[in-house]
């Protein structure tokens, strides 16, 4: 049993004639859940569906050590009832007819969707149909699983519930899960590693490493890090409003030039003073008006080094 | 009027007596169309599962010329197909003109863009993904086949029925190749003509309402099954 049933070696992947990545070196080893992060056309969805091999790689490779499913973005439910549903993906899996239902139903109690059985897919809500895709996915039981943007299109409660459940459901020492997610707080919630695929290449390492310390300015500015304080060597500090506090007695000035309100405060930008960057902070309300000096000190952020884009 | 009275008076009971030569012909009309619409979804389903998925130039050029097709006059094809079937013909080989043979490819030909356009457009209904997320789950292309032509069954059966209605009713190219001869290759559509050339109009007129009844029958079962998806809508929650 391979400890990595896939992994990508020099692949490049492509829609149609455009080449969206290439250099993609990526390895799933079992047990660790990874997520793969990217802006909206990145490739992300096609990395997926090379990797599980729905699409051919452009160049480079695909390594496979064990069988992969892959539980793509629209859930696609059969007109059936639900548990005829996953029947049917056991049934394409290879499964025997007399383990099919007993894993069908192991997997929809996991997703807590058991009542749900013999009601028609078609009658499911969206959050329903959501676990009853990944209860798919998860009674197939594969070396690898790949899914691709598990969470999309659930209200935040339904979305935090599925985020909740799947935290613990994704993890298993025999398999390696690759998930395309949409936000850093899934990211964080469920990843192991994160991978970041931006600008056509594919960055990977330890969650709390690529998303508290990104090498680059662009994978920096994509991972939320919004303010720049430029620094006197062409080096940059890249900040998340988080990292800049508002100080009285801070070394740092700068004027109110947008105010965006938000559920808990405002979000202030601050053109800072003598043209040294722009900085993201949040205030409680009411907040200063637009044009005001606030002053600030820094505490956090990433130093990007001259020349590092 | 007492006159046609008469003449529908007369048709009924040839009808209701079991006319031999009717019940004949009302079997091997059935017999043909049946095969005809047989052979139609054997090589016309797999075309329609593969244009449906109209993605490619040629897929939709496919798709544009099964759709031209439904519009094709069965005369023409007729002619067609009986040039090609005479005995220098390439076709020649078979020894198929004015036998029953002949009359089952013609309707076949003719069915065959009915089943791809009707079938390709009920395929098309499919929810987006539904074929590739089997694939990605390891459905074979046999397995994935028979998930799309389950899930669009009722779409399916309208092909069908269309299919066999077209079979049952056509008359220009079965007379063309098959020659219209009684007992052999005459349907009840073309005995319409035979019967009303020999001015047996009571006969013309019972061959038309079994025809009709026929048609009638295919209508309820297609009515049927619609109505019986409906309600399984409606169970789901969906209307």
């Amino acid at each position: 049993m391979s400890a990595v049933p896939l992994a990508a070696r020099e692949l490049a992947i492509a829609r149609g004639s455009r080449t969206l990545a290439q250099g993609v070196e990526l390895e799933l080893r079992r047990g660790e859940v990874v997520a793969l992060l990217g802006p909206n056309g990145a490739g992300k969805s096609t990395l997926l569906a090379t990797l599980a091999g729905l699409l051919e790689p452009a160049a480079g490779r695909v390594e496979r050590g064990g069988r992969v499913a892959a539980a793509l973005q629209a859930p696609a439910l059969a007109r059936r009832s639900v548990r005829a549903n996953v029947e049917a993906a056991l049934a394409w899996w290879g499964v025997p007819r007399d383990q099919r239902r007993e894993r069908a139903l192991t997997a929809l109690r996991a997703l807590r969707v058991e009542q749900l059985a013999e009601r028609p897919a078609a009658a499911l809500s969206g959050g329903e149909a959501r676990r009853v895709h990944l209860a798919r996915g998860l009674a197939l039981q594969p070396d690898a699983l790949l899914l691709d943007e598990p969470f999309a299109g659930l209200d935040a409660p339904t979305r935090a519930e599925l985020l909740h459940d799947a935290s613990t459901l994704l993890r298993a020492p025999e398999r390696a899960t690759l998930l395309v997610v949409h936000d850093r707080a899934e990211a964080w919630a469920l990843a192991d590693r994160v991978a970041v695929l931006l600008d056509g290449e594919l960055v990977s390492g330890p969650t709390a490493e690529l998303l508290e310390q990104p090498p680059t300015a662009a994978l920096a500015g994509f991972l939320g890090f919004s303010g720049e304080l430029r620094e006197a060597d062409g080096a940059s500090v890249r900040l998340r409003p988080g990292h800049v506090v508002a100080d009285p007695a801070g070394p740092l000035a700068g004027r109110v030039t947008h105010r965006i309100p938000e559920e808990d405060g405002l979000l202030c930008e601050l053109e800072l003073e003598d043209e040294r960057g722009l900085l993201q902070l949040r205030l409680p309300h009411p907040g200063p008006a637009a044009g005001e000096l606030v002053r600030v000190r820094i505490d956090g952020g990433v130093r990007i080094a001259a020349g590092a884009r | 009027m007492a006159f046609v009275l008469h003449l529908l008076d007369e048709a009924f009971a040839r009808i209701a007596g079991g006319d031999g030569a009717l019940v004949e012909t009302a079997l091997r009309t059935l017999w043909f169309a049946s095969l005809a619409t047989l052979f139609a979804l054997l090589a016309g389903l797999p075309l329609a599962l593969w244009l449906a998925d109209g993605r490619t130039r040629a897929r939709r050029i496919g798709l544009t010329l099964a759709n031209a097709g439904l519009g094709l006059p069965p005369v023409v094809l007729g002619v067609y197909l009986a040039l090609l079937l005479l005995p220098a013909s390439p076709l020649g080989g078979l020894s198929w003109d004015y036998r029953p043979p002949a009359v089952v490819l013609a309707q076949t030909l003719l069915a065959l863009p009915i089943v791809v356009a009707l079938s390709a457009a009920a395929l098309r209904t499919l929810p987006p993904g539904l074929l590739e997320q089997a694939r990605a789950f390891g459905a074979s292309r046999p397995q994935r086949a028979l998930l799309a032509l389950r899930e669009a069954r009722v779409g399916l059966a309208a092909a069908v029925i269309a299919t066999l209605g077209s079979a049952l009713a056509e008359v220009g190219a079965v007379v063309i190749v098959g020659g219209n001869i009684r007992g052999s290759t005459n349907t009840l559509a073309s005995t319409v003509l035979l019967d009303l050339a020999a001015s047996d109009t009571p006969g013309a007129i019972a061959d038309a309402l079994v025809l009709v009844a026929l048609l009638l029958l295919l209508a309820l079962v297609l009515t049927l099954v619609q109505q019986g998806r409906t309600r399984d809508a409606t169970a789901e929650g969906l209307v």
